[in-house]
């Protein structure tokens, strides 16, 4: 049981680590808001538990300058603050790309052909 | 129902609004503003706004408890590990100065302002702020004064009471207390010069390794 809770809790620090790039990934195609990038993400499951933490990541991102935001009327109800990449937002995801891809095919090379044989 | 929903989420936002409380005012305003919106839009989602669907949508977006972590986890700066800068040593230079001859400025006074810069100072351990304190009372104020009076006393050599060992005050001309005498001198103005020389090279300590 020891092992699973430590996995657990690697998964849910891997998923930390990671989280903030597929945010980025989302909106350098489009901008979005909160709510919007919220259910974007929360359609795949396993990234997101608490949809409430997106917020502060996103407040985190805009202090660090990879988005920004800019408030934009609704259709419906008040205006909503839209996120966008910025330029350094674009390069750290980039630079994220190049590593993840890297280490994903590494993990990749070991468990996956340990599986097979 | 509606009541109810509104009631709740009320609940919810309060709550949150306590758990950010110690974070800037901006930001909590950010974030508070932003988790309203997103209950809005949910609540908007939800076909009859039941009880159960609104606890189930807060539950989605989580305990405010979770939400503050992570707002204060990842905002904070890493404040565990201080850079540590490369000091000025002025401090530590002035009370040396002060502890040695400051006592031939200002009698008695410039030696403590030595010592109050001595105690004050964050480089020296507890032991060698003790050592400048034992090994340099007054500076080099006792020993000149010592010399002074052993040079006009005309060959009375009179160490009065002394720290760190008491001299024969003596009125025959004794040669032999008069190397006593002498020798007790040197002693103590070695003593002082050494200390503080040794407290000096104290100093060339890297900071690091104090931390």
């Amino acid at each position: 049981m020891v092992v699973a809770g430590s996995q657990d809790a690697l998964l849910a620090q891997m998923r930390r680590g990671t989280l903030q790039y597929c945010v980025l990934a989302l909106l350098a195609k489009e901008e979005r808001y909160g709510f919007d990038l919220v259910r974007a993400l929360a359609e795949l499951d396993g990234m997101v538990t608490s949809e409430g933490t997106i917020y502060p990541l996103l407040s985190r991102l805009r202090r660090d300058g990879l988005v920004e935001s800019t408030w934009q009327e609704s259709p419906s109800g008040p205006p909503r603050r839209y996120y966008r990449l910025t330029d350094s937002g674009r390069a750290s995801l980039q630079a994220f790309k190049l590593e993840w891809r890297r280490f994903r095919d590494a993990v990749d090379h070991f468990v996956e052909r340990k599986a097979r044989s | 129902m509606s009541s109810t929903a509104d009631h709740l989420i009320e609940k919810y936002m309060a709550h949150l609004r306590i758990e950010l409380a110690d974070l800037p005012r901006a930001r909590q305003r950010e974030l508070e503003q932003e988790i309203g919106e997103h209950i809005a839009a949910a609540r908007a989602e939800l076909p009859n706004e039941s009880e159960a669907e609104i606890r189930n949508m807060l539950e989605r977006i989580g305990d405010p408890e979770e939400i503050a972590a992570e707002a204060h986890d990842r905002v904070d700066p890493p404040a565990a590990v201080p850079v540590e800068q490369p000091r000025s040593r002025t401090h530590e230079v002035v009370a040396l100065v002060f502890l040695l001859v400051g006592g031939l400025i200002l009698p008695i006074f410039g030696w403590f302002v030595g010592l109050v810069l001595l105690w004050t100072s964050t480089v020296w351990t507890t032991g060698e702020k003790i050592l400048g304190t034992i090994f340099v009372p007054g500076g080099l104020v006792l020993p000149l004064g010592l010399l002074l009076v052993a040079g006009t006393g005309n060959g009375v050599s009179c160490g009065g009471p002394i720290v760190g060992g008491a001299l024969t005050c003596t009125d025959t001309q004794s040669t032999s207390a008069q190397v006593v005498g002498t020798i007790a001198v040197i002693l103590l103005v070695i003593a002082p010069l050494a200390t503080v020389a040794y407290l000096a090279t104290r100093l060339r300590r890297p900071s690091v390794s104090l931390a």
